[in-house]
């Protein structure tokens, strides 16, 4: 198995390190820089002076939300419609998910390409997409080459490709240097007042936010919380895994080099995170309403500052992490009151997981439809949008307005530049705020031929660059640059991400996963606010809970869907 | 003239009746009525052996005769105390104040009742505190105990005021001279109420009690999916929440119309078995 995954790594790798050659060598036939790369690739397709295609406009619905335009009102919409002559009428979803999609495959009427985001399962289930296999045959030169080593995972049972997921990764992988997964967060003023510790143990990180919170009693302040709203839940059920050194996975726990997936809901890890939870309730330091409060209160409380500690995912807090940030720089904030995140295990010498290893998550995508006017031109504009060039211009935006090159080809932004970028509506009018996802796209962590990230935000140079002096001080204290830097370096795992497996409907399996988080919100509350004594019964009850479950039918059922795709993604 | 009427009855209200043979069948949408495939009383087998429908159930009942019983008690008594009014513009402010929270949405209203009772300052924990009752603040929204309590006091505030208009209206059919010879026979103000006022509603009483035990099973949706959490679910969920939750969220459509059948055959039972029971005590009476 270990020599099976290692092949595995050296076949991605190779995947990649053909891309890249062939890329530089397109580069280097064509090296003016303006019109670079893509220009081979492309030549057929947009730049063909003789056969300018007629203007034409689709409908394209995106079931998140945003605000509504044709994507010919924005810049980089603009350029993209003279390479292709094709603009987009977008429509993003208000409102229900399910009902809004049901509606569709009810009429049977469908915009020309679709993204139903989580609804895909029925869209598809209701046969509302056209196979896409021959199409990109014909007129996808770069859709063969950003999807293909993942065509095996994109096809569904009957072999053909129905659409174009959003995590295809090109080039060289990298790791966000930010942190937009989970964990461990702590104010700053706990790690300054104890002398920028090395923590790395779950005993560590709680003595830590325990002694502060000893010293200033007084102050009135909260230890820890948790998110436990609607399906925000798994923040407060998910860190035992990330304690025991594995990523979010989701529900299980895949054994690395025998894929066995086993839940962890009833492991010893999950019984001594909720253990330390009662500890904390009982010396008063956790905060009860967290099983009551909803995401904005959950918010508010990390804005307010009070609170000295939590565990969640990055994307999950941003908005909070992000209006303290803005109150620190604007207003002269208070940078101690900011959050600092800690890869935490339950000993010391596990690894660390935490940082996603490279993933494709196929269980969301975008689509042509059978409503679909014209899927060649479509497909067309698709593929028009996967060369390197049209890549930097949806992700960067627009040389020298948006972004910077410098004498070594390194892309940067400008302090101003990110300054006007964190204005969503200005994003939304280059365009960038609709064309940066739910379009085809080289994956988060890609990289271009020159070594560049194709996410800005993924480039150290712009992380660094929104770094405030304080934050830079203090990452020289732990001697990283970037805050990944503290954290391990993810591990391959094929299957990656177990939770974008989509179960069959009506299945035991599926059946677990509904009744699951149920039993977990009722006991958890119990367990945790429960007097210390009373823990034991409390856990072999809720143990008892989840075992009347089909726990067995999930099990098996993830394991074999782990090894499925695991098989898929090396081409079996 | 009854024509166009009763076509719309048959359109609307008994062609959609054929949408119940979903129940019957594993539904899958955009297949043909031909190609889904049937699985008789699958479905309503699902229901009654799953042990959390059980909950959901007595749930449902607790909290629609929790809101059925204080609705109308505290609807008829603020009805009664404003006929009593002479001063018709505090009347007339009582009523509007007392009808505004039922134009409030459900979302606002559910955030007010969230702040009111939170444990990190909410009014009522600081005023129990002021006065010495509890020494440190409650989760009320925490114990599933509590909820039915907050469900049915928050339903009150909210709707009230809203509810007493229609007894208001009765109360002003009934003829003042009643109350003139009843005061000059010597009857007090709360004879006056006993003996008059309330005789002089009940046709419209009793006809709002047939047609709510009709929609009992209905409490809503939205007061106990937006105030629920965790510690609270095993007294917050709602036949509505636990449809959401097996059949919608699940994509289990031929569920859900099973529990939509099942609450229309409750209800039916329970109209006619009420109407049955006015007339045979010679009430007022529905049909």
């Amino acid at each position: 198995m270990g020599i099976m995954s290692l092949a595995l790594v050296m076949g991605l790798v190779g995947c990649g390190n053909n891309n890249t050659g062939t890329n530089t060598n397109e580069n280097a036939a064509s090296p003016d820089a303006g019109n670079g790369g893509n220009a081979a690739a492309n030549t057929q397709t947009a730049n063909e002076p003789e056969a300018k295609p007629e203007p034409v406009t689709f409908t394209y619905f995106n079931a998140t939300a945003n605000k509504d335009t044709e994507t010919n009102k924005t810049e980089i919409g603009k350029i993209l419609e003279e390479q292709t002559g094709v603009n987009f009428k977008m429509e993003h979803l208000v409102g229900d998910l399910n009902t809004k999609i049901g509606t569709m495959i009810a009429s049977n009427e469908y915009p020309d390409i679709l993204q139903p985001d989580a609804a895909i399962d029925k869209v598809l289930e209701a046969g509302a997409f056209i196979p896409l296999n021959d199409l990109i045959d014909k007129f996808g030169p770069n859709i063969k080459r950003v999807y293909e080593p993942y065509f095996n995972l994109m096809k569904a049972e009957d072999g053909n490709i129905y659409f174009l997921p959003f995590s295809a990764v090109v080039g060289e992988y990298k790791p966000n240097p930010t942190i937009d997964q989970g964990a461990f967060w702590v104010q700053n003023r706990v790690l300054k007042d104890a002398g920028y510790p090395k923590i790395k143990t779950f005993d560590e990180y709680f003595n830590l936010i325990k002694d502060y919170a000893g010293k200033h009693k007084e102050d009135k302040l909260t230890g820890f919380m948790s998110l436990t709203h609607d399906w925000r839940f798994f923040a407060t059920t998910n860190p035992p895994n990330h304690l025991a050194g594995y990523p979010n996975d989701g529900e299980v726990q895949v054994d690395m080099s025998t894929m066995d997936s086993k839940i962890y809901a009833v492991n010893d890890g999950t019984k001594r995170w909720l253990q330390k939870l009662n500890e904390l309730n009982a010396e008063g330091l956790f905060d009860k309403s967290s099983f009551v409060d909803n995401y904005d209160q959950y918010l508010a409380k990390i804005t307010s500052g009070k609170v000295l500690g939590f565990f969640d995912y990055g994307w999950q807090v941003n908005q909070a992490l992000q209006t303290l940030k803005t109150e620190t720089l604007k207003n002269g904030g208070n940078d101690d009151l900011e959050y600092f995140p800690l890869p935490v295990t339950f000993d010391a010498n596990t690894k660390d997981q935490y940082i996603d290893p490279a993933s494709f998550v196929n269980n969301r995508g975008v689509g042509i439809t059978t409503s679909a006017k014209d899927p060649e031109r479509i497909i067309k504009f698709f593929d028009n949008l996967l060369t390197d060039e049209n890549q930097k211009l949806v992700q960067w935006g627009i040389k020298g307005q948006n972004y910077e090159v410098d004498d070594k080809g390194r892309l940067f932004r400008t302090q101003e530049e990110i300054d006007k970028l964190k204005d969503n509506d200005y994003k939304r009018q280059v365009g960038i705020g609709y064309f940066e996802y739910y379009w085809p796209m080289y994956g988060q962590g890609s990289t271009f031929p020159d070594g560049n990230a194709v996410n800005p935000g993924r480039q150290p140079e712009v992380a660094q660059a929104s770094f405030t002096p304080a934050e830079k001080e203090r990452l020289g204290k732990y001697g990283v640059q970037t805050y990944a830097e503290m954290f391990s370096k993810p591990d391959e795992r094929p299957w990656y991400p177990a939770w974008s497996i989509s179960l069959e409907q009506g299945s035991q399996a599926q059946i677990y996963t509904a009744k699951k988080p149920d039993v977990q919100r009722k006991y958890f509350a119990k367990i945790v606010l429960g007097a210390p004594d009373k823990f034991d019964s409390l856990w072999n009850e809720y143990v008892e809970e989840i075992n009347k479950l089909p726990v067995a039918d999930y099990e098996k059922t993830m394991t074999d869907e782990v090894k499925k795709k695991a098989a898929k993604i090396k081409g079996n | 003239m009854s024509v166009p009427f009763l076509l719309w009855l048959v359109l609307f209200k008994y062609v959609p009746l054929w949408g119940w043979s979903i129940a019957f069948q594993n539904y899958k949408p955009a297949k043909s009525f031909g190609d889904q495939t049937w699985v008789g009383l699958k479905q309503f087998r699902f229901m009654f052996s799953d042990d959390r429908f059980l909950i959901v159930l007595r749930n449902t009942l607790a909290m629609s005769l929790i809101n059925f019983v204080l609705g109308f008690v505290t609807a008829i008594t603020l009805a009664i105390l404003l006929n009593e009014l002479r001063k018709m513009a505090f009347k007339r402010v009582v009523q509007t104040i007392s009808y505004l929270p039922h134009f409030i949405s459900w979302v606002v209203a559910a955030t007010i009742i969230q702040t009111v009772l939170s444990a990190d300052g909410g009014i009522v924990n600081e005023i129990l505190m002021g006065l010495g009752f509890i020494h440190e603040p409650i989760l009320w929204l925490g114990e599933g105990k509590y909820f039915w309590g907050i469900l049915g006091v928050s339903e009150v505030w909210k709707n009230v005021g809203w509810n007493t208009i229609i007894y208001l209206a009765a109360m002003t059919t009934i003829d003042p001279a009643q109350y003139e010879a009843a005061e000059i026979d010597g009857a007090g103000r709360f004879q006056r109420i006993f003996h008059i006022t309330l005789p002089g509603i009940r046709p419209v009483v009793i006809i709002l009690i047939i047609l709510n035990l009709g929609q009992i099973l209905e409490t809503g949706f939205e007061p106990q999916y937006l105030l629920g959490n965790g510690p609270n679910l095993d007294y917050s969920e709602n036949l509505e929440i636990f449809i959401l939750k097996y059949g919608m969220n699940l994509g289990n459509y031929s569920l859900s119309v099973a529990a939509g059948i099942f609450k229309t055959v409750i209800s039916i039972v329970l109209l006619f078995s009420a109407n049955y029971l006015s007339k045979r005590l010679g009430q007022e009476r529905l049909f």
